[in-house]
């Protein structure tokens, strides 16, 4: 088993009172398993996802990756768990200023020593610049090597993201929404992307709003609702009632990001 | 095929970059005279410990403190008269040097060259370059002339500031002007509005929150500037310290140090507080391009300008501006007399050779002090803004441990910036390594450290954790972060901030000699002590020259630095 869950919850502490992210969540991934997560706006489907990949801790319950308990991990063995998960995120989450290529290293750093990733910075290895245009390659964005990742549209962006993934060469891939504001075609090149790595006995977990696409591509489906697994069921079983059942109902209220400092002028005397 | 021609190229200019950055750092090293063996010199370090004894107990005598308690009195007096006079000085110069109301831009073309516009246009140029004159001279040098002119005391004090921030402060303005949004000044000028009504209700509106934060800002860098006015006789702490160390009082030092610690940080905490109160901030390092709008009601606002008012009236008359006698009909002659007595300046070739020597010892000062600084402000300012793991509340002792690292670098690094570096030198660095351009460097690269160490915790917490969160995904850590992370994100800002405050160190580096520091300093102060004016003429001329010409090199970097982060820029 590659995750178990156990009555996984998360609450985000705040000022207006605790927020229930997710409560009394139990499900396992077994190693090469294509999973999508579905579920309405607000469910938790994002901190599940941060659950998985160790940048949350779970605040009640027990989640295992690989057998092993995350909450007694330190800080170094979370960082080890992470670099065996390759994370794609809802909005892509590159580096504005660094380019492709040195965007699509970062898959590395969790391998780097301290020293190499300095040296990268002005000098990488010749062989993580070889797998790192390998993966561009596969994305079909060797071209666009040099370009700055904020010079990039949308769907390229994502692509980067997922060469970073290739050259991350983890064991678990979790996509966030890795289709959201893609048009369908863009959609359909990227999903395939994503299967393709799938494919070589990679688990993939995948939440999509998408349900027809969670169905026709996944074989199995577990469903989140207002935090808690509504279903978890094998793609074929899932009826269309039961979809419906699922998205009716008010959405929660999105969580509230932490408040943007103001910030004073320059001090320069 | 591995690298491209165009990182190939980006990589072969850095490295030119990089290796005369180290030339000019080596040859720096050597007009500063850096002696890294002084600061291991047993004798000086005995020095350093018999001072810091001495600091203990500090003097609490009913009697030193009512002198203490005087002079900073003084000094926040100088400070305040100072702003106000300042804002005399930096608002209608501001106004005129405005380049979109008078010089260039869509507002003046099309229009006649009408012979009153050609004047106004003279009038608008003279007017920066009035400006940028005023800035280019450090506080110092203009307290030396007007204590020519009204003799020692606060009074000369108050002249100094309001000049020399006058003109920064009115720069300052200039830009903020310049930059406002172009669009309504031209929907205004389309309904046949004049100039000054386009000002009135186009610029003045757009330009108002980022200008009064400049204003409280400036006013928190007057206090410190007035801190060190006391050294060339105008009294207030500086004069106290710099008398307590001449007669080996140190028990006095540490109570004047806690005063002059306790009124910088007084003035940032209201300064502060005015101006979230009238909601005025601007991002650091761009000037008007976010602007908030939100003014507390009129009538609060009209209580607050009638009490700044009150204040500063009240401070005038304690810093004696009222007294008679003060501006005598002779102040006027005296001042003229000094400048008259500049011209012609000295300009034969055996005079020009003596300032040589100095002029390049002020610049490697300035070089090697800023490079210190930033050295020192990195090492604070990284550990200031070491970020939270995201879900580090959980563990609660790292969670504190890491809280209070930052907190202990933040207290560090305000208080390396609340002592000004002139007074670093008189304080610490004279006992230290001795008189010379060395204690010079070092204060300037203590004092710069602090200020640095700040900008650049501030701009590192300002990098998007959504960035940090992708990386931090791939299992990097902490320190894999600020490399591939931060430093991408931030270093223009931080390079930019760097050179900015280069072209300060240049500045301040010309009165260092004053207290001590070496460089042209010394020489200015004692031509004028001597009343040898054409050659001060000289060493004014040269500062003026050496300050302009580093202030455009700073200009074309930042420029080069700004339009690359535009280009392509996400944000």
């Amino acid at each position: 088993m590659i995750y178990r869950l156990d009555a996984v919850g998360k609450v985000y502490p705040s000022r207006r009172g605790d927020v229930t992210s997710l409560a009394q969540v139990s499900f396992e991934v077994a190693a090469g398993e294509r999973v999508a997560v579905i579920g309405p706006s607000g469910s938790g489907k994002t901190t599940l996802f941060r659950l998985l990949n160790a940048t949350l801790r779970p605040s009640s319950g027990v989640l295992r990756f690989h057998g092993r308990d995350v909450a007694s991990q330190s800080p170094r063995e979370a960082r080890a768990m992470r670099r065996r998960i390759g994370t794609i995120h809802q909005q892509s989450l590159l580096v504005p200023s660094l380019t492709v290529l040195e965007n699509t290293l970062c898959g590395a750093l969790g391998r780097w020593s301290l020293l190499r990733a300095l040296r990268s910075t002005f000098a990488p290895v010749r062989a993580d610049v070889e797998r790192a245009l390998a993966a561009l390659e596969r994305v079909g964005l060797a071209d666009k090597r040099d370009a700055r990742a904020d010079e990039l549209s949308g769907g390229q962006q994502q692509r980067v993201a997922i060469a970073r993934i290739v050259m991350q060469d983890p064991e678990v891939i979790l996509a966030d929404e890795p289709l959201a504001s893609l048009d369908p075609a863009l959609a359909d090149a990227i999903a395939a992307l994503l299967l393709g790595l799938a494919g070589a006995g990679r688990t993939l977990v995948c939440t999509l709003h998408d349900t027809a696409r969670a169905l026709a591509l996944f074989p199995r489906v577990v469903a989140l609702r207002a935090g808690h697994v509504a279903f978890d069921a094998a793609s074929e079983a899932v009826s269309p009632a039961v979809l419906d059942e699922l998205y009716r109902g008010a959405p929660l209220a999105a969580a509230a990001l932490p408040p943007t400092r103001s910030r004073d002028p320059v001090v320069a005397c | 095929m591995i690298r491209s021609s165009r990182v190939e190229l980006r990589r072969a200019a850095v490295a030119a970059l990089a290796l005369a950055a180290v030339a000019a750092v080596i040859a720096s090293a050597v007009v500063a005279e850096v002696r890294p063996s002084r600061l291991l010199d047993p004798e000086n370090h005995a020095a350093v410990r018999a001072l810091v004894r001495g600091l203990f107990p500090p003097d609490l005598s009913p009697s030193f403190v009512r002198v203490a308690a005087a002079a900073t009195l003084r000094t926040a007096v100088i400070a305040v008269v100072g702003t106000a006079l300042s804002l005399a000085i930096a608002v209608p110069l501001g106004i005129l040097g405005t380049a979109t109301l008078f010089r260039r831009g869509p507002l003046t073309e099309g229009e006649r060259r009408t012979p009153s516009a050609l004047v106004l246009a003279t009038a608008s140029a003279a007017a920066r370059a009035a400006l940028g004159f005023l800035r280019a001279m450090p506080d110092l040098v203009w307290a030396l002339f007007f204590v020519v002119g009204v003799g020692l005391g606060p009074v000369a004090g108050v002249l100094a500031v309001a000049v020399s921030y006058g003109g920064v402060l009115g720069h300052v303005l200039a830009e903020l002007f310049d930059t406002v949004d172009p669009r309504p000044l031209e929907a205004l000028r389309s309904t046949g509005a004049t100039r000054l009504q386009i000002f009135v209700f186009g610029i003045w509106p757009q330009a108002l929150p980022s200008a009064v934060a400049y204003v409280l800002y400036s006013f928190e860098c007057c206090v410190r500037a007035a801190t060190v006015l006391g050294l060339v006789g105008a009294g207030g702490i500086g004069y106290e310290l710099a008398l307590s160390m001449r007669l080996f009082e140190y028990g006095q030092i540490l109570t004047l140090i806690a005063a002059l610690l306790a009124l910088v940080w007084l003035t940032d905490a209201a300064s502060g507080v005015l101006r979230r109160l009238l909601r005025a901030n601007v991002p650091a390092g761009v000037l008007g391009h976010r602007r908030l709008r939100a003014v507390p009601p009129r009538a609060s606002r009209a209580t607050a300008a009638a009490a700044v008012a009150a204040v500063v009236i009240a401070c005038a008359a304690a810093a004696g501006l009222f007294d008679r006698g003060v501006l005598d009909a002779d102040a006027p002659r005296r001042m003229a007399g000094f400048v008259r007595g500049m011209f012609p300046p000295d300009l034969s070739p055996a005079y020009l050779a003596t300032v040589v020597a100095p002029a390049l010892q002020t610049l490697g000062t300035s070089v090697i002090g800023t490079v210190l600084g930033a050295i020192l402000g990195a090492i604070l300012g990284v550990a200031a803004a070491a970020p939270h793991a995201e879900d580090d509340r959980a563990r609660r002792a790292a969670w504190l441990l890491r809280q209070a690292l930052r907190r202990g670098c933040r207290f560090v690094l305000s208080l390396l910036r609340a002592v000004p570096e002139v007074l670093w030198v008189v304080l610490v660095f004279l006992v230290l390594v001795g008189l010379g351009p060395f204690a010079g460097t070092l204060a300037l690269g203590v004092h710069t450290g602090g200020v640095l160490g700040k900008l650049y915790a501030d701009t590192l917490e300002e990098v998007s954790p959504l960035v940090l969160r992708g990386l931090r995904a791939t299992g990097a850590g902490p320190l894999h972060l600020l490399v591939w992370g931060a430093w991408p994100e931030a270093r223009r800002m931080l390079i930019s901030y760097t050179v900015l405050r280069w072209e300060m160190n240049v500045r301040t580096s010309t009165v260092l000699g004053i207290a001590g520091g070496g460089g042209i300093g010394i020489a200015l102060y004692n031509a004028v002590q001597l009343g040898f004016y054409p050659q001060a003429a000289t060493l004014i001329g040269v500062i003026y020259l050496m300050v302009a010409a580093t202030g455009r090199l700073g200009d074309a970097v930042r420029r080069r630095l700004e339009s690359a982060s535009l280009h392509g820029g996400r944000r």
